[in-house]
């Protein structure tokens, strides 16, 4: 017995020595004389599918550019995977990605648990990221070299939409609903550190997991603190259902929200109207706008994709990828991480359908503007700021 | 040859010359799968992905130890993959522990636990006890989810691996695992030639009349859930490795689920079968979030879905191969693959008749 | 606060309520846990809304032909899977729903795609009746009242129809009602299409007082387990009651109590109740032989 597993073992080590070596090679991954390989993932499947059109518009930017012919006489190759905002498929497909396809970057991407679960792996690797569609600390906290955040921060989103309600409008009880997990909690804290500034505090704060569909109970907490604004740090099913069960009471405050809800045609359409009111800030170009590059994408929107929704989502994932793209031109036709990383950090107040994007050899954060809004009874919104800049 | 001349026989490990043999190949395959996989590409893996079938697989078989052999039910199993998971992190974190120490203690935390839910399956049967274990799995996820001692909602980082000082890479993580696994499958081969593995049986069989027969309900059915639990926990302390970060929204109802869909698939009482369901249920999960690139299935899935679906839920197949799966062995194959199996070797065996 | 609390509690229950009954109708008869009650629910909900905002058919009608789905829906399953099993284990057939509930759920979220929508339901959900202090929504009112109703007309069904009775006696003792003349098959069948109908009911219900999308069932489908084993997986009235009353202590819970953690309320009662009264408040536990 001992014989045989002697046997074994020294089999196996010897493989294993023998083997090793093949393991792994190195190039520069990613790019050959023709294409650019890039790679998202989102949850196209599941409980945050609703997220899944991000991937989906970024798809559709790279298609355009390559029907205007490409960067520097590369294409890029587009691969879109779906991780059901479960952060082991997503270790999976950025696993592919490092491995069998080999990709020279990442775009946008839903989820910080998702996107978590894959950022050492992706830095470590030196692929480019570009554009994580969350406004989270996590990715430029602590520094990282090739990750470039675009998204604004909700904690200064928070703190300046708070700012707007006190100071602009006067609504001084202030109350926050928001969701359990690091996008609510960081809007929160913007919250509570503008109002703690002003040596108050919000009237009541309460939070909600993603899986809770019964809210009736946080509508009565709400009414009974007697708020006259609610901010909302949630996701769209939960504004809209706890919209609905305040009206059923008969609570009508100002409502507020991040730019998470900022698809106001949708929102209209799922809260029955009641959401004509509302401040939102907004992180993009509004759906009618007529900036010139929204009406190109439009144009080439109804060409190639007529069947998706033209919500801000969707076109969202195209303002995450424009800065990647803008990089690429500027790095010129020898592309590296290194000579993208450079290109990068020249950009300056650039703007794409998003909010001036600067970055620099110590600055990861791009999008430091948003601007306000209201939201119309025929969902078109009322622009009430232009760019105000929330982050130093 | 079947036949055995006496006991020690039967409770061998190698039961005959093509066992052994097919033994030792299996070892030989798996210590080159790393460089199949990566210079070949074999079958479309990476090494995450042997990981992850690696780990499932030992999960499956701990739940086949408590489904399989011993008859009960549990909806809850992620619970104790949670629990491994955590308590590994938190032991390194936190307390300082070494792997290789902290792995097993968290193993022992997650039997205890698994003790803990075998008492209410000593009163309750069937649909109860699925309904309890599920109840259980879900209040783990959520006292994790809420106690910032576990990090919260959002989960902890796992540390690099750390083995003898050295930090483990990808490739000697995988051949840790392999390692884990292979001991922790001739135990659970060993086990269940034991009188234990028979005293699980026969409570499988009929549980009055196994205590009718001198097997004492109590401590073997909740030695079942214990043994399951330490399984599923060292599973879980391994799999918070590969995925480098846990957070308690991953562990949910869905998983467990998966569990109990790979070993009905992959044969009940069967531990070549649990890692037979492990395998293809994990490959064809992952694997089929992409399967409009497959050849020729994907571009004609995706015609059809611009025609009558929409093409954005293209993925949304991979729960309904799930289900059809799960659906068509308990309807025509309920020993699963395994009994496939077994039908393949009796008509090679009786041919020609 | 508190007499609002009870108030929501109960509308909310309400709809735990029929899902439970639904679930308790078929395991009286096949000693299954139907896992798939949920997305049969929501797939007959989404058929309703099909019907309702692409083809225009009047509300009434296309309750009605949602209801017939549903019908058909259930005999489906019964005829197709449970039938055709051979001598399935309990975990046969728990892992039968199971992978049936994958698929609708596949299904759903393929053909309709993941956007929350809203469900056209003709009673507003937004005007109140009031009474004194406490304020109920319509669709509150109307979910009580529709749940009432069909709990009345089921228990009268059981008690006094002949259909009724034969579905209890096929419960108690399979063999013995097909010696007795009852065909059984047929009981079964139709068994599972009462049950999808109910399911169909809360369904549009739940889809009322939320959102429309191929998610909507998970949460209340576990309420809905929780309110059977509260109220007795073998006893109809027992199921409505533990729907109401897990709608109201949740509510109580998270208002008076702790907001965050109001979801893990079910759980903890259906712990509870399984550590000291397995056979729930009102059913009767019936012991096995060898």
């Amino acid at each position: 017995m001992v014989k045989r597993v002697s046997i074994i073992g020294a089999v196996i080590v010897a493989v294993y020595w023998v083997t090793m070596p093949w393991a792994f090679g190195q190039q520069v991954r990613g790019v050959t004389d023709t294409e650019i390989l890039v790679g998202q993932w989102g949850p196209q499947t599941g409980p945050a599918a609703a997220w899944g059109s991000v991937a989906r518009g970024t798809g559709l930017l790279f298609k355009i550019i390559n029907e205007e012919g490409g960067i520097h006489g590369r294409k890029i190759k587009y691969f879109l995977r779906d991780d059901s905002y479960q952060p082991a498929k997503t270790k999976a497909i950025v696993k592919e990605f490092l491995e069998q396809i080999g990709v020279f970057a990442v775009v946008a991407g839903v989820g910080v648990g998702t996107g978590m679960a894959v950022r050492d792996e992706l830095m470590e690797n030196k692929v480019i990221w570009v554009g994580p569609a969350t406004g989270v600390y996590n990715w430029i906290q602590p520094f990282q070299r090739y990750l470039f955040a675009v998204f604004p921060l909700y904690d200064d989103e928070a703190y300046h939409l708070t700012a707007y309600l006190f100071e602009k409008m006067g609504l001084k009880k202030i109350a926050m609903f928001y969701q359990n997990d690091d996008y609510g909690k960081q809007g929160l804290m913007g919250v509570e550190r503008y109002l703690k500034e002003k040596n108050t505090a919000l009237v009541v704060k309460l939070s909600y997991e993603v899986t809770e569909r019964d809210l009736s109970s946080h509508a009565l907490k709400l009414k009974d603190s007697g708020a006259q604004a609610v901010i909302l740090w949630s996701s769209p099913a939960h504004a809209a259902i706890l919209l609905g069960e305040t009206a059923k009471i008969g609570f009508k405050p100002q409502w507020a929200s991040s730019c998470t809800l900022s698809d106001s045609p949708q929102m209209l359409q799922m809260t029955k109207g009641l959401w004509a009111g509302t401040i939102n800030s907004f992180f993009a170009e509004l759906p009618d706008s007529d900036h010139p590059l929204m009406v190109k994408y439009r144009e080439w929107h109804k060409k190639l994709e007529p069947q998706e929704r033209w919500g801000v989502f969707y076109y969202a994932g195209m303002m995450f990828a424009e800065p990647f793209v803008e990089g690429l031109r500027r790095a010129g036709r020898n592309l590296t991480p290194e000579t993208l990383v450079k290109a990068m950090e020249t950009l300056k107040d650039w703007k794409g359908t998003g909010p001036p994007i600067t970055y620099g050899p110590n600055e990861r954060q791009g999008g430091k503007h948003l601007f306000y809004g209201r939201v119309r009874p025929d969902g078109t919104v009322e622009r009430l700021t232009d760019w105000v800049k929330i982050t130093k | 040859m079947d036949l055995k001349r006496d006991y020690y026989e039967d409770i061998e490990l190698f039961k005959s010359k093509t066992v052994l043999v097919s033994t030792i190949l299996g070892l030989i395959f798996l210590a080159l799968l790393p460089a199949l996989v990566s210079k070949y590409h074999f079958l479309g893996l990476s090494i995450y992905l042997v990981n992850l079938i690696t780990v499932h697989s030992i999960v499956a078989i701990g739940l086949n130890i408590v489904v399989g052999y011993t008859g009960q039910i549990s909806m809850g199993h992620a619970g104790f993959f949670a629990i491994g998971a955590f308590t590994t992190i938190i032991l390194i974190l936190r307390a300082g522990f070494p792997f290789l120490l902290a792995l097993p203690v968290a193993a022992f935390v997650s039997s205890a636990f698994g003790f803990l839910l075998g008492l209410p399956a000593l009163r309750l049967k069937g649909p109860y006890l699925a309904i309890a274990t599920l109840g259980f799995g879900m209040a783990v996820t959520t006292t994790i989810k809420h106690l910032e001692f576990f990090g919260g909602r959002m989960g902890l980082q796992a540390p690099k691996l750390k083995l003898f000082g050295t930090v483990l890479k990808d490739l000697h993580l995988y051949y840790l695992i392999i390692t884990i696994a292979i001991i922790m499958v001739v135990g659970a081969v060993k086990l269940m030639k034991t009188r234990v593995g028979r005293a699980f049986v026969a409570i499988r069989d009929s549980d009055i009349a196994a205590e009718a027969m001198g097997v004492n309900l109590t401590y073997y059915k909740t030695l079942a859930f214990a043994v399951s639990a330490f399984y599923t926990g060292v599973a879980g302390g391994l799999y918070a490795f590969i995925l480098g970060f846990i957070n308690p929204e991953g562990f949910h109802l869905i998983m467990s689920i998966t569990f109990l869909a790979m070993i009905v698939v992959g044969g009940l009482g069967s531990i070549v079968g649990s890692i037979a369901g492990a395998v293809l249920m994990t490959y064809l999960d992952v694997k089929l979030q992409a399967v409009q690139d497959v050849p020729w299935v994907g571009p004609a899935l995706l015609a059809f879905s611009q025609q009558y679906m929409t093409v954005s839920g293209i993925s949304n197949i991979a729960p309904i191969v799930y289900g059809i799966i799960m659906i068509l062995i308990v309807l025509f194959e309920p020993l699963g693959l395994f009994g496939f199996w077994i039908r393949v070797k009796r008509y090679w065996k009786t041919w020609p008749f | 606060m508190l007499g609002q609390l009870i108030v929501s509690g109960l509308a909310v229950g309400a709809c735990y309520a029929l899902l439970a009954l639904a679930m308790v109708i078929i395991y009286k008869t096949s000693e299954v846990l139907n896992f798939a009650q949920g997305e049969m629910a929501m797939v007959s909900t989404f058929v309703a809304f099909v019907l309702l905002e692409g083809y225009h058919i009047p509300f009434v009608w296309a309750v009605v032909l949602t209801l017939m789905f549903a019908l058909l829906l259930g005999v489906f399953v019964e005829r197709v899977f449970l039938s055709t099993a051979k001598e399935p284990t309990v975990l046969g057939l728990i892992i039968i729903t199971l992978g049936f509930e994958m698929i609708l759920m596949g299904f759903a979220g393929w053909k309709w795609g993941p956007d929350q929508r809203s469900f056209p339901f003709p009673v507003s959900s937004v005007e109140a009746y009031r009474l004194g202090d406490l304020t109920i929504s319509r669709i509150n009112f109307w979910t009580i009242l529709i749940c009432l109703t069909l709990m009345f007309v089921l228990f009268l069904f059981f008690r006094y129809t002949k259909l009724g009775m034969a579905m209890r006696a096929t419960q108690q003792n399979v063999m013995m009602a097909r010696v007795m003349g009852i065909r059984t098959k047929r009981i079964l069948s139709f068994t599972w299409a009462v049950s999808s109908m109910i399911g169909a009911t809360a369904g549009m219900l739940i889809a009322t007082l939320g959102v429309l999308d191929p998610n909507m069932m998970m949460d209340p489908l576990l309420k809905g387990f929780a309110s059977a084993v509260l109220g007795g997986m073998t006893s109809l009235p027992g199921a409505a009651l533990g729907g109401a009353i897990l709608g109201m202590v949740e509510n109580v819970f998270g208002g008076y109590v702790s907001l965050s953690f109001k979801g893990v309320v079910a759980f903890a009662i259906i712990v509870l109740m399984l550590c000291f009264r397995p056979s729930g408040l009102l059913a009767r536990h019936y012991v096995k032989k060898v």
